[in-house]
């Protein structure tokens, strides 16, 4: 048979396609609900990490899933998912918030976790960033992440915001920014306050109707 | 390189009398391998081997994929290498590659999520990886089934091998740590973060690929 006219071309090049992608479509079908597990672990592991829940980091999914069931109640408010920390007594020790945003390269998405004061961070934490290695891929590592613990979501007048400042943390609600890593800095500020904002709006409504 | 030049199918080995890949198994792995190693001596897939060969296991788990994908690529064009219109056969070949590489890639994403999501976008990169479609090219379209597929499995050996040793090198002094242990203490030894970041990988792979051309006797020294 003639293998360069152009019927066999075509034939041989939708053989190929669907054969390709058969293949593809069952491995893609294979795989889906191994990967949901893993992203909504991985979510659970995030929540219960920014929530300073004990638990432990090799369990597996199922463990985790234990883990979570017991000690975070998920809650609904105004379209946001709070994630709350219970103890065994009914006392919140500490809330999480997701927040997501445009960075420089791709999506930013994360947890802002909250003590029970509302206003203290517990703990801040990108699980899924994009940006530069080594400049703003900065915002992944534990010493950026770590600044934020013990910050406040307002500052000395109660005016809502977190500010990354270039010339160093001073106030209770900033943290030292990130050299060469200005435009992600920006973008990690804006996506926060923006979360803080309707954190903060959502929690005002829910007092005025629960008087 | 036609199936019918073979010269000595018995001194082929394990692979019955030679007859499958015309008794070349022990050159092509040998070529693979050591003397024309993707890596050392041709220099592909760089970007890859810089980019993941920051921790031992991130370059066991890429050198895997590679194997595997080169392995089956290479199967399926040698297979196909007779009824392939000439016209659309680089198309054809990144069809195939690709449909692995995802395949793989799934797999990884499957079972392996936390190193799947360690390798970021260089699982998927490898349908680009220069050794999978040049193997495809140079061998498996003159070559049969099983010797394509050794050819295959011998590339991707050496370009495993290779990554294995850099990160061997990053991850010790980088890091201090070797596939996650600790083995330079941090008593005395303060990681050299160099290592880990993007210059640290091309100090090592240059260096690696002088002493490797000084071992050699065959590479002609130019002068200019």
């Amino acid at each position: 048979m003639k293998v360069d006219t152009y019927t066999y071309t075509m034939i041989y090049a939708v053989v190929l396609g669907v054969v390709c992608a058969a293949m593809l479509t069952a491995a893609g079908q294979f795989a889906a609900p191994y990967k949901e597990a893993n992203a909504k672990a991985d979510e659970m592991r995030h929540v219960l990490t920014v929530l300073r829940v004990p638990f432990d980091p090799k369990s597996t999914a199922a463990k985790l899933a234990q883990a979570f069931e017991q000690n975070v109640r998920g809650r609904d408010r105004g379209g946001m998912s709070v994630y709350e920390y219970v103890a065994s007594d009914g006392k919140m020790l500490a809330q999480a918030v997701p927040f997501a945003g445009p960075g420089v390269w791709g999506p930013m998405r994360g947890f802002l976790a909250l003590g029970p004061d509302g206003v203290t961070i517990v703990e801040v934490s990108f699980y899924e960033q994009e940006e530069t290695p080594g400049l703003g891929g900065e915002i992944g590592s534990k010493w950026f992440q770590d600044q934020f613990q013990g910050r406040r979501i307002v500052d000395a007048q109660n005016r809502p915001g977190i500010r990354i400042r270039r010339d160093g943390a001073k106030g209770s609600n900033e943290v030292d920014g990130i050299a060469g890593a200005t435009m992600t800095c920006d973008k990690v500020e804006i996506m926060l306050n923006e979360t803080i904002q309707r954190l903060l709006k959502e929690r005002k409504n829910n007092d005025r109707n629960s008087q | 390189m036609t199936a019918t030049a073979s010269k000595s199918p018995a001194a082929c080995g394990p692979c019955a009398a030679g007859l499958l890949c015309d008794g070349k198994a022990g050159k092509i792995v040998k070529d693979g391998v050591w003397a024309n190693n993707p890596i050392s001596i041709q220099v592909l897939g760089i970007c890859s081997a810089l980019a993941v060969t920051n921790k031992l296991a991130n370059a066991l788990v890429m050198g895997g994929a590679l194997i595997f994908v080169t392995a089956c690529s290479s199967l399926f064009l040698s297979f196909l290498r007779n009824a392939t219109p000439r016209k659309i056969r680089m198309i054809a070949e990144v069809a195939i590659i690709s449909t692995f590489v995802i395949v793989f890639d799934q797999l990884l994403r499957a079972f392996y999520w936390d190193m799947s999501k360690q390798l970021g976008p260089y699982v998927g990169l490898i349908i680009t990886n220069c050794i999978v479609m040049g193997r495809a090219e140079a061998f498996a379209l003159q070559n049969r089934p099983i010797a394509s597929a050794l050819d295959g499995i011998a590339n991707g050996l050496g370009y495993a091998i290779v990554l294995a040793v850099i990160a061997v090198f990053r991850e010790m002094i980088g890091a201090g740590k070797l596939l996650g242990f600790s083995i330079l203490d941090k008593v005395w030894y303060e990681p050299n973060q160099l290592m880990i970041l993007a210059p640290g990988a091309f100090f090592t792979l240059g260096i690696l690929i002088a002493l490797l051309n000084a071992l050699r006797k065959d590479v002609p020294e130019t002068k200019p």
